[in-house]
């Protein structure tokens, strides 16, 4: 189990403070949008425009903390976590393509489903692998 | 695939906790190991099988529907 690589078991907390990050930089871009709107003037367009700047910052921030959530490695990383890493993956991208092609049907507004998309897969993934941890331990906790 | 993990380690007066330290792996792969919810690898049933001294076929064994 020595050859695949994951994050050291720390980033896991660097991870879950990032996406704690992203709820007030998140909050403060909404409010940001609300003057804007309230703005005569257009809002800038292009890449290095100051709003799409901070989109892309707070959702590689959201994403950033996520992945290092969902891949830092375990305390005791053995082989049935490996074993539940793929299957909890495996579900993840299932439930992916579910939601991706439900929204490519009903939903025009194409700017969220590229997020929905970047974080589906991630935040199921972690769901579902906490989720199978938490009954082993329980199961553990049952038999003790 | 069954095993007899539980009696092997009663024998030898071993903890769930002390095989797992003795194989690498946490105490919750050794206990989903034991009540045959998941089979190990290869290489771990030879490194429990090692611990106990005992040969492979003798620690885990094929079931009729396997």
């Amino acid at each position: 189990m020595k050859n695949h690589f994951l994050f050291p078991y720390w980033c896991r907390y660097l991870g879950w403070g990032l996406v704690i990050l992203h709820v007030p930089l998140s909050m403060l871009g909404r409010s940001h949008g609300m003057i804007n709107i309230m703005d005569p003037q257009p809002r800038d367009q292009g890449i290095f425009a100051g709003e799409h700047l901070f989109f892309i910052s707070t959702t590689l921030i959201m994403s950033a903390g996520l992945f290092l959530v969902a891949f830092a490695k375990e305390k005791i990383e053995d082989e049935q976590i490996w074993h539940i890493r793929l299957d909890s993956l495996r579900w993840a991208i299932f439930i992916n393509y579910l939601v991706l092609i439900i929204s490519l049907i009903f939903i025009e507004d194409v700017p969220h489903m590229l997020e929905l998309n970047l974080w589906v897969p991630l935040i199921f993934f972690i769901i579902r692998f906490r989720w199978v941890i938490w009954r082993l331990n329980q199961s553990l906790k049952r038999e003790a | 695939m069954k095993n007899t993990i539980r009696i092997e380690r009663a024998i030898k007066d071993m903890t769930q906790a002390d095989l797992a330290e003795a194989v690498g792996v946490s105490r919750q792969t050794i206990n989903t190991i034991e009540s045959n919810k998941y089979v190990p690898s290869t290489v771990l049933a030879l490194k429990i099988a090692r611990v106990f001294n005992k040969p492979l076929e003798e620690i885990f064994m094929l079931e009729d529907g396997d």
